[in-house]
């Protein structure tokens, strides 16, 4: 027996390209999903406007695979297809690259579906900041922060859980005395007490995050 | 549409006085129905909304095909806001049991959904009662359409809701599993869970989760998160299923179960699933 070659990374986006059934488009996406190879991206991409929820699954995880060198091509979809756009908003969250900054804030102030405002919720929270200037890392983050805590008073229960979970992320890896942290603290007391409409999942996810912000 | 005469438009937000006000007239019968949704929806505590959706539940009709439908449009959406407004609609218990009995399975369906919201102890025997045929009779597909001659999984899940685990409630629920139609099966297997507890009942939930179709995978993740039952965890977040439908069960979770896991490794799915 010969080994057959496993396929090139332009044999895998014609693959994608030729699908003519959404279980051969979904295992083509897999496919082009698993080589994590910067080329793939804009096809990747082209995915997400296919409205076929199992590939656009799959091309996410291959973008948020690929990180940095998937951004440019998430940032240049096509803002009117809404279903395309709202698995982006999943990709660059998951991605937590800066430049995604602009799609996630506006997305947490104004999606209508709350699965889109929920995963800009936690990805404002874990944005890598790290490669930017003290002064413009300090800018970004209030940004992030005002954003997040506008949505505390979410109307959707999973909206305001993301909420705990970006706010804890956002704020853990500043000193004690920071008042970012103070204000990310104070909202996360707001959220773990609770109203009529926050549900025990929402307060005990507060908790925690206040826990962990205690008690590093 | 028309702006009405006092002046609001269809599907604008509107005030408790005027859901009540909409309830109250009995000329058009769509905006007893939306009043009634609305006094549901917003868990209204106003004095007269009990009574005004008592009275509502009242003016069912046999079903026809004419005039009849719009009036049992109106008491369904009566029957589903009695089942949200716990403790004064317990008043409307009695009204509930009678509509349990009407000849239209929707509004049967509906009273069920209430009671079971109510956790009302004396539905259990009228309900038990709808069930007693068994799959063969009161889950037997009628010969003039595709629904069941009752509606099993509301009188099943309000079984399980109302919480009272005796043998006799059990013995009346265990041979749903074995329904030819897996919705069943699964509303069958989430009030057994929820009654006696027995892992044997979530390892057929998780079962289910791996069902071709994804309506039975979205209802079996529903049903687990409503009994609560905290082994499946990692099936329920490794399902193919919209995220959206996993956290909500993951909620149930975290919410309704106890023991292991604990909060910790919930909460940390649940966060992997944002």
């Amino acid at each position: 027996m010969s080994a057959v070659p496993p396929p090139t990374v332009a044999a895998r986006i014609e693959a994608v390209q030729r699908a003519d059934s959404a279980l051969g488009l979904l295992r083509a996406t897999q496919e082009l999903a698993a080589c994590t190879a910067p080329a793939a991206a804009p096809t990747l991409v082209e995915v997400l406007g296919f409205n076929n929820p199992g590939a656009a699954v799959a091309a996410v995880d291959g973008l948020i695979s690929l990180g940095a060198a998937a951004v440019e091509a998430l940032l240049q979809l096509d803002p009117d297809n809404y279903g395309a756009r709202a698995w982006a908003v999943r990709a660059l969250a998951g991605i937590g690259d800066v430049r995604g900054l602009e799609l996630l804030l506006d997305a947490l102030g104004s999606d209508v579906a709350a699965s889109v405002r929920r995963a800009a919720a936690k990805g404002l929270g874990q944005l890598e900041l790290g490669g930017l200037p003290g002064a413009e890392q300090q800018g970004v983050r209030q940004r992030c922060l005002e954003a997040l805590l506008a949505a505390t008073g979410d109307g959707e229960w999973v909206v305001r859980y993301a909420v705990a979970v970006g706010l804890e992320s956002l704020v853990a890896g500043l000193p004690a005395e920071a008042l970012e942290r103070q204000q990310a603290r104070d909202a996360l007391v707001g959220l773990s007490q609770g109203g009529d409409d926050t549900p025990p999942v929402v307060q005990r996810r507060a908790a925690l995050a206040l826990s962990r912000l205690e008690c590093p | 549409m028309p702006p009405a005469a006092d002046g609001l438009q269809a599907g604008e937000p509107i005030s408790e006085q005027e859901a009540l006000r909409r309830l109250r007239q009995s000329d058009d019968p769509s905006q007893q129905y939306y009043g009634a949704w609305w006094l549901g929806r917003m868990r209204s505590q106003h004095p007269e909304a009990v009574p005004l959706l008592q009275s509502a539940l009242r003016q069912r009709r046999p079903r026809d095909p004419g005039a009849g439908v719009e009036e049992n449009a109106v008491a369904r959406n009566a029957a589903r806001a009695l089942g949200k407004l716990a403790p004064a609609a317990h008043a409307a218990v009695p009204d509930l049991l009678d509509t349990l009995e009407d000849p239209d399975d929707g509004l049967r369906e509906a009273a069920a959904r209430a009671l079971g919201e109510l956790r009302a102890e004396a539905a259990i025997a009228p309900l038990c009662h709808r069930l007693a045929g068994g799959p063969a009779v009161a889950g037997a597909q009628r010969p003039d359409s595709p629904r069941l001659a009752e509606p099993c999984e509301a009188l099943l899940e309000a079984l399980g809701d109302i919480g009272r685990a005796d043998p006799q409630v059990l013995a009346v629920v265990e041979p749903f599993i074995a329904h030819e139609r897996p919705l069943i099966r699964s509303a069958a297997a989430r009030t057994l869970l929820q009654l006696s507890g027995d892992s044997r009942w979530g390892a057929l939930l998780v079962e289910l989760l791996e069902h071709p179709q994804l309506q039975v995978r979205r209802a079996a993740l529903m049903d687990l998160g409503a009994a609560g039952w905290r082994p499946g965890f990692e099936a329920i977040a490794g399902t193919l299923a919209e995220n959206s439908l996993k956290l909500m069960a993951l909620r149930g979770l975290v919410e309704r179960g106890r023991g292991e896991p604990g909060d910790g490794a919930l909460l940390a799915c649940m966060d992997a699933l944002l």
